[in-house]
């Protein structure tokens, strides 16, 4: 992973040509926001978030309850903050683990033999031709709920669009004169998949993580709203909006709190890639 | 005189896309001959030039040489011996007495490392962790005429001619015996293409280095070689001495090629040997001898017999059924 | 005196860039006329591209034309409007690319394309069939009918340089601009379709704006040269005598690099030491003169002008045609 994350001054030059694209630069804005406040979400909470009072029941935004109440009279606005970590814990965890087997799977059918690449990517082809709402369905009819199950359900699930991207990347880089020029010197597989590969696949993959943060946080939300994902009590943005669902004729303000934030992530995350991708891509196709 | 390579028959074969098609086709074999049996030797201190164009298979020959493709046959000395075959029937020489410098100059460096780190990789590769990576990157940069600024800066901040100077570098690391030079001046301005040639030869001088030229580009051979052989789809049609090779050329395409040079001299047009049609697919060859299609002074027996190779002069040797007249006019 | 179809007049085109305007192109004048080949001559960086993405105008969004005109049979294409230069492309101002693979349409047979191009001329498919067909048998490609139907990845490089060719001629074009054609082919080809060039342009009567950086090559097609230096025309006149006679440094030393024109076995090649100006930030004087011969103080301080005289040959030189 450090080989990963040498900037090589290129971090410097990202944020510079960031500052350019006022989308991209709002989207970062809102990914670091969203970062603190999930972190650090037992400071910013005003309440503690499983805290009932039946007396403030589904109250709209107060002094008191920023964002109102829900159905228990349970503080939206620290429920919400505190939604925002599981949501970021899964997708962290759960990009970060498929990212590890993707690169390992993906550079594994790139730069190996024929026959195992064939192998691996009718492995990835099965396991995407699942639905994954279906396919999380039956993993939890069979497991029961829980974080780690949904953990469990993204990398599964995510893998395979890792690893191909990854494996694309590998066989394109296969054929170039770097890597013909470090094997007419010698050097090991190993060393070219560790020095040579991996930098330069670096660029691709973090751009498509930064897109499928939202996809993931989606995920995990449906599934909660759904009653699949992390059990009640709980916050889950996803459990906010089913409650408020339930609630709507009440008052709207559970459904508010549930779907801002995840409208706010995905357009941050999407922003943040898009203009990620706006900064690699002319790099990557250099002309003097 | 040490013999720094010597290659007797070198075969280099892909196999065929679709086999069966191909035997429809009328092919006896299921696979395309790239290399069809290369032989040469290149001295101490030597230059040997390996012209030829598109299809020739030259660039192939200097990677089957590297182990970078398989070879299907053939026997390959490196300072007198044998370099053995991998499990894939690669080549596998010592890296460590043969470097090669290829084509695209930016493109094969290594783009997310500094030049520092570039010149270190052969080190690392073959002496690991005993190095003093400044120290060496100075030192090579130094060898071809390059500040130590230089090691410095990426690839893509490098001109074309830079970037060249530094494969030179690198391929000199380890202070090999033979240097391989694929295309050394292909995308060079005129005006400093001589610089890498000039850098080849003094070198060559200095450290008693043999070099293997790879390139299209009859021009400079003319300059940099001492031998040259003319590769045409996969096997020499003519070897020998430059400077024989260029007052008597005994196969037609070799004079084709050196008449194929425009000029505003309407002698030198008129006296042009024009070949007729394209380079023949691989798969696909003509029978007899396999110029025969193109050739301008084909004769019936040339679509039949294939020609063996004749021995002109020590070194000069060539496989042509009627070869030029050696009182040829003389060409530039 | 035939018709001037291209006049290029003092034309500057500048690049705006986070460092400043890169001024790729300074005060460039040139002439086409009908039935003749003109032949450009430079290395990287002396502004050819931008020149040709000037005339044809596809230019970059970060370009500025600073200054000049490009007049095609009287007309600044500069002020045109673009449907009027779309007019003008393919039917009266044809290009032919260095690259035939991306400049050919990869999923469209050869034939198709050809009948594409004669959209403005009249007659059903099989006259324009038959159109194509005799112009791919010009260009001589052989089973020329075969080809109509081949696509672009079924040809070689140099059968796919000839259909280009072909379809750049058919419309017989008044201009015919030839980027770099023959430099990925190899030299027996290369020869092959410069002669034919030659025998078609004769034929067709059309004007020839050849860009190349192989000398050989403009000396046998040209019969006038320009040579560009960094932005700049350096010199220009007849071909034979500007290579036999040259009076600008640049093309004296260009010459003498010629691999192709020293005969004898050199020890050490000649080449122009040195690196191209930095254009954003130009030195003021000759733009040639930290890597000339015989700069003297003059100029380093004083741009030299083109300066031409009644044979037809301009240089831009303080000490044009003086001896060394």
């Amino acid at each position: 992973m450090i080989a990963l994350l040498r900037p090589h001054g290129l971090l410097r030059e990202s944020l510079r040509k960031l500052r350019g694209n006022p989308l991209g630069f709002g989207g970062l804005v809102i990914v670091i926001v969203i970062g603190v406040l999930t972190v650090f979400a037992p400071l910013f909470a005003t309440h503690a978030p499983n805290e009932v009072d039946v007396y403030a029941r589904l109250q709209p935004p107060s002094g008191e309850h920023w964002l109102g109440t829900d159905q228990l009279g349970r503080d939206l606005y620290s429920r919400v903050l505190h939604g925002g970590r599981i949501a970021m814990t899964v997708s962290l965890v759960a990009i970060s683990l498929s990212m590890a087997l993707g690169v390992a799977l993906g550079m594994l059918a790139g730069f190996g033999p024929r026959w195992l690449d064939r192998l691996l990517v009718i492995g990835f082809d099965t396991v995407r031709s699942f639905p994954t709402v279906m396919f999380a369905l039956a993993v939890v009819a069979l497991i029961g709920p829980s974080l780690n199950t949904v953990i469990g359900i993204v990398i599964i699930t995510s893998v395979p669009a890792y690893a191909r991207v990854v494996r694309t990347q590998t066989l394109a880089l296969r054929e170039r004169d770097f890597i013909l020029a470090e094997r007419a010197m010698g050097a090991s597989t190993w060393r070219i998949l560790r020095h040579h590969v991996m930098p330069n696949i670096a660029a691709p993959l973090f751009i498509l993580a930064s897109m499928d943060i939202p996809a993931v946080v989606g995920l995990e939300a449906g599934l909660s709203f759904l009653g699949l994902g992390v059990r009640p009590p709980t916050a889950s943005w996803g459990s906010i909006l089913s409650d408020g669902y339930a609630y709507i004729r009440n008052s709207p303000w559970p459904l508010i709190a549930g779907g801002i934030p995840l409208v706010l992530v995905t357009l941050g995350f999407t922003f943040f890639g898009e203009a990620l991708r706006d900064i690699f891509d002319p790099r990557l196709r250099r002309k003097t | 005189m040490t013999t720094v390579l010597e290659v007797n028959d070198l075969q280099v074969r892909y196999p065929h896309a679709h086999p069966v098609a191909a035997r429809l086709a009328g092919n006896r074999y299921p696979w395309i001959d790239v290399v069809r049996g290369v032989s040469l030797q290149i001295a101490r201190g030597e230059t040997l030039a390996v012209v030829g164009e598109s299809g020739s298979g030259k660039t192939t020959l200097a990677q089957a040489l590297m182990g970078l493709v398989p070879s299907a046959g053939g026997e390959v000395r490196i300072e007198g011996s044998a370099v053995p075959r991998d499990r894939r029937n690669r080549l596998m020489p010592d890296r460590r007495r043969v470097a090669m410098m290829f084509q695209d100059p930016i493109g094969s460096l290594s783009p997310r490392m500094t030049v520092r780190e570039a010149l270190a990789e052969p080190f690392q590769i073959h002496r690991p962790g005993r190095i003093d990576a400044n120290a060496e990157a100075k030192r090579l940069l130094a060898l071809v005429g390059l500040g130590a600024e230089f090691a410095e800066r990426y690839p893509h901040q490098l001109s074309g001619g830079q970037a060249r100077r530094i494969g030179v570098a690198r391929a000199l690391a380890l202070e090999p015996a033979l240097l391989i030079a694929d295309e050394p001046t292909a995308g060079l301005d005129v005006s400093i293409q001589g610089d890498v040639l000039n850098l080849l030869t003094g070198l060559q001088q200095r450290l008693g280095l043999s070099i293997l030229v790879i390139t299209h580009n009859l021009n400079i051979v003319r300059h940099v070689a001492d031998s040259m052989a003319i590769m045409y789809l996969g096997r020499f049609v003519e070897q020998g001495a430059s400077g024989e090779l260029f007052r008597n050329p005994r196969h037609p395409y070799t004079r084709a090629l050196f008449s194929a040079n425009p000029s505003h001299d309407p002698r030198k047009v008129a006296e042009r040997m024009r070949l007729t049609g394209e380079v023949p697919s691989l798969m696909r060859r003509p029978a007899g001898c396999e110029f025969h299609t193109r050739c301008p002074l084909v004769a019936d027996d040339c679509r039949v017999i294939v020609p063996v190779q004749t021995e002109q002069a020590p070194g000069h040797r060539y496989a042509c059924l009627h070869p030029l007249a050696t009182s040829a006019p003389r060409l530039p | 005196m035939s018709e001037v179809v291209l006049a290029v007049e003092h034309l500057s085109v500048g690049y705006r860039t986070a460092r400043g305007t890169l001024q790729a192109l300074r005060d460039v004048s040139l002439e086409v006329r009908s039935g003749e080949i003109v032949g450009l001559v430079g290395e990287s960086g002396c502004g050819k591209s931008t020149l040709i993405s000037s005339v044809i105008r596809l230019l970059a969004p970060n370009t500025e034309i600073s200054a000049g005109a490009v007049r095609f049979r009287g007309v600044d294409l500069l002020t045109l409007s673009e449907e009027r230069m779309r007019a003008l492309r393919g039917a009266e101002l044809a290009m032919v690319f260095q690259d035939p693979m991306t400049s050919l349409n990869p999923v469209l047979s050869i034939g198709r394309q050809m009948a594409d191009i004669q959209f403005r001329l009249p007659g059903g498919t099989r006259e324009k069939r038959a159109r194509s067909l005799d112009m791919l048998q010009r260009v001589g490609i052989a089973d020329a009918s075969q080809r109509l139907g081949h696509y672009p990845h079924q040809l070689s490089g140099g059968m796919r340089q000839r259909a280009a060719i072909a379809m750049a001629l058919m419309m017989k074009p008044a201009l015919l601009i030839a980027d770099e054609p023959t430099t990925a082919l190899d030299a027996t080809l290369e020869v092959q379709i410069i002669e034919q060039l030659k025998a078609l342009q004769a034929e067709i009567g059309n004007a020839i704006l050849f860009i190349s950086h192989h000398l050989g090559v403009i000396a046998e097609l040209c019969d006038r040269v320009v040579v560009m230096y960094a932005g700049e025309v350096v010199e220009s006149g007849p071909v034979r005598q500007v290579f036999d006679a040259p009076r600008h440094p640049y093309t004296r030393m260009l010459l003498a690099c010629d691999p192709a024109s020293i005969d004898e076995r050199a020890r050490t090649l000649p080449i122009i030491p040195g690196i191209l100006p930095d254009l954003v930030d130009l030195p003021g004087g000759c733009v040639f003169c930290e890597r000339c011969d015989r700069a003297e103080s003059i100029c380093i301080t004083q741009r030299p002008r083109l300066e031409g005289g009644a044979d037809g040959r301009a240089a831009a030189c303080h000490f044009a045609g003086a001896p060394r």
